[in-house]
């Protein structure tokens, strides 16, 4: 099938969705009211609460919640086929993530542009915030594991990304101080910027670098080596000020973003691939099964509790008016599923040429998963060569991209760990965490690194994409809570909740199962450091299942009450 | 009747482009830097108002005649801390 057709059928879906299902949600669910005084005009500073136009708000929106995840996540459960994991896409960006990212903001403007752990702690009972604490360690936890060994894979295959993406590092803060002392505008040194990074790709095709000598020595594997780099690079990068490293990388990344989005479908559009992967693909008898592992595999991109947390913490303190609310958070959810769209059709059309060609690097789900991430760079090769790149430098382009996305993601992890590490030590009373910056962040970095290290890739140990699917579940958990709070909401403001409802209970279920299956699994592999997480991760979940249960059913009994409503914000 | 160059046109473009650009990419940005200062003023500003705090300040003395240059955007100070009164009636708010 020439990969033209699901694109146009899946962006057709997702306009129907915003056009009539964010209506819906905008009038009968969220009932916005364009009158309603948003945080952004009541509690006006110019730094964080500041009304600002929706297109612009959504951009920043976009481009704080896309990154390596919807990427990674699709590419990995290909392996069932492009069938399952496009229809879960669409069905879960169209009902799950608009949903729920629209409503953590609509929610969060209600209650003074509060982030989502806080609501929890007002909404749905004092018991959550710590509960959303917990969560939030673990998927930080897991993200900079799962990220690291994402970037180690990469940078082993391409080691002419090695160059381009160190001189990243003083390419940003060059560009940053430029801005900073001559206060001109940006775009002119962003085009400089991008095309010394796109130049500095060369020199790296020239001068691939490899760790192979070093782990040779060592005795350890080349992804090791990169893995300990990466995180002693985070350990220095996440205690920076965020405006001297953190935000000019961003500020790249946020350019990058854009392009190969624009690379992906013009190569498409351009190259008319064809898909060459089974709709449904016959998989080993031993794999594991697609119900309900795919949920959990696809978290980003379907629905991804990461976004609450950009909606309620920044965005929601930015919206000028409450109805731009559905523009920003549900055509944000779109956003994202458009680039999980993207990397399906990248390792699907894009990738090989030939179905004996994907069979073979969809094998076994151990392969799958493992190569999942580099099938996805070929891909973009594959659809930028389309347009006249030659392919060694789409794939270097592409795995730049990746990793750089990757990185910042690391970086903003670790840090915001840090916070979490900070918070937990505080309550439990341990003072050297709570007041030294560096021994918090050795603790943030200290935990993924060993799991990162974990032996993996099949025979010897787990596959990358259990450690993946365990993120997935921490994700999937956090988005549960965000849409426990919304139903919490919708609820006392008597309004029908079973569009929130519905969601809540598909995830909150296939999470609680995928993690069952994954018990089952560990014990019997003797895996005892992903069996005894994966139980704690389950506690978390049931946890969450009863504290959402209790919430509702006093929200419910309290129906027959006059709606909550919130007070209304003045003007300061 | 539009009497305007393209040379001008282009110019006008250009700079509507830049202005869409820095918004949509250095906002963010210029947000971090601007956050960083305030939180700087925030810990200056609450050494200098330690009295008012009910905490001793040993500096007092010198503090005090740094205060009408901090009595402008008292309010909002207040606000950002939490406290949505300041001080006695009157005094602030």
């Amino acid at each position: 099938m020439p990969a033209i057709v699901p694109v146009l059928v899946v962006l057709g879906i997702f306009y129907l969705g915003y056009r009539y299902y964010s209506s819906y949600l905008a009038r009968r669910v969220y009932g916005l009211d364009p009158e309603f005084v948003t945080p952004s005009h009541a509690m006006r500073d110019g730094v964080d609460f500041v009304p600002t136009n929706k297109h612009v708000l959504f951009g920043h929106h976009f481009t704080s919640v896309a990154g390596a995840a919807p990427i990674v996540g699709p590419a990995v459960a290909v392996f069932w086929g492009w069938g399952p994991a496009l229809l879960w896409i669409t069905l879960g960006t169209v009902f799950a993530a608009g949903v729920h990212d629209f409503g953590s903001l609509v929610v969060s403007v209600r209650h003074k542009a509060q982030s989502i752990g806080t609501l929890a702690h007002d909404i749905v009972s004092r018991r959550a915030r710590t509960l959303f604490l917990l969560i939030i360690f673990f998927l930080l936890t897991l993200v900079n594991a799962v990220f690291a060994v994402v970037i180690g894979n990469l940078l082993v295959a391409n080691p002419a990304a090695v160059i381009p993406i160190f001189l990243q590092i003083p390419l940003a803060i060059g560009i940053g101080q430029y801005i900073y002392r001559t206060r001109s505008s940006a775009l002119f040194p962003a085009i400089v910027g991008v095309l010394l990074l796109y130049l500095a790709i060369l020199l790296g095709m020239v001068l691939p670098i490899s760790v192979a000598p070093l782990a040779g020595a060592l005795g350890v594997s080349e992804r090791a080596v990169w893995i300990v780099i990466l995180f002693a690079y985070t350990f220095i990068a996440s205690q920076l000020p965020v405006w001297v490293l953190l935000q000019p990388r961003d500020y790249i990344n946020s350019h990058q973003l854009f392009i190969a989005l624009g690379v992906i479908l013009l190569g498409i559009v351009v190259g008319f691939d064809r898909i060459v992967a089974p709709v449904v693909n016959d998989v080993p008898a031993d794999a594991p099964h697609w119900f309900p592992l795919l949920f959990i595999t696809i978290a980003c991109g379907a629905v991804s509790g990461f976004h609450s947390l950009v909606a309620s913490g920044t965005s929601s303190k930015q919206l000028a008016k409450e109805t731009d609310a559905r523009y920003v958070g549900y055509m944000g959810a779109l956003g994202e599923g458009s680039l999980a769209l993207a990397a399906v059709l990248a390792v699907t059309a894009g990738a090989v040429a030939s179905t004996a060609e994907w069979n073979q690097l969809y094998s076994s789900f151990s392969v799958a998963s493992g190569g999942a991430t580099q099938n996805f760079v070929e891909g973009v090769a594959g659809f930028a060569n389309n347009l006249g790149l030659p392919i060694a430098y789409g794939t270097v382009f592409a795995a730049v991209v990746v990793i750089s996305f990757a990185a910042t993601t690391m970086d903003t992890g670790v840090r915001l760990q840090r916070y979490v590490v900070q918070e937990i030590a505080e309550t439990v009373r341990i003072r050297p965490l709570t007041r030294n910056i560096a021994a918090a962040t050795a603790v943030a970095v200290l935990i993924p690194l060993a799991l990162a290290l974990l032996p993996g890739g099949g025979e010897k140990g787990y596959a990358f994409g259990v450690l993946w699917q365990l993120f997935g579940t921490t994700n999937q958990l956090t988005a549960g809570l965000a849409l426990a709070v919304i139903a919490v909401w919708v609820t006392k403001r008597r309004r029908n909740p079973i569009a929130v409802l519905v969601p809540l209970v598909f995830l909150l279920f296939m999470t609680t199962w995928a993690l069952v299956i994954n018990m089952i699994e560990f014990i019997e592999a003797q895996q005892w450091v992903l069996a005894p997480l994966d139980v704690i991760i389950f506690v978390l979940a049931i946890w969450l299942i009863v504290e959402a249960a209790l919430a509702l059913w006093q929200a419910w009994s309290s129906r027959t009450s006059e709606p909550e409503r919130e007070a209304p914000l003045s003007e300061s | 009747m539009n009497t305007r160059s393209p040379g001008a046109a282009i110019a006008a473009a250009w700079r509507r482009i830049e202005a869409f650009h820095d918004e949509m990419f250095v906002a963010p940005w210029r947000q971090a830097l601007e956050r960083e200062a305030r939180r700087q003023d925030d810990t200056f500003r609450a050494l200098v108002m330690l009295d008012a705090l009910g905490v001793e300040n040993p500096v007092a003395y010198e503090t005090m005649e740094l205060i009408p240059y901090l009595v402008g955007d008292l309010h909002d100070w207040h606000r950002r801390m939490g406290q949505s009164t300041f001080g006695d009636p009157g005094m602030c708010c």
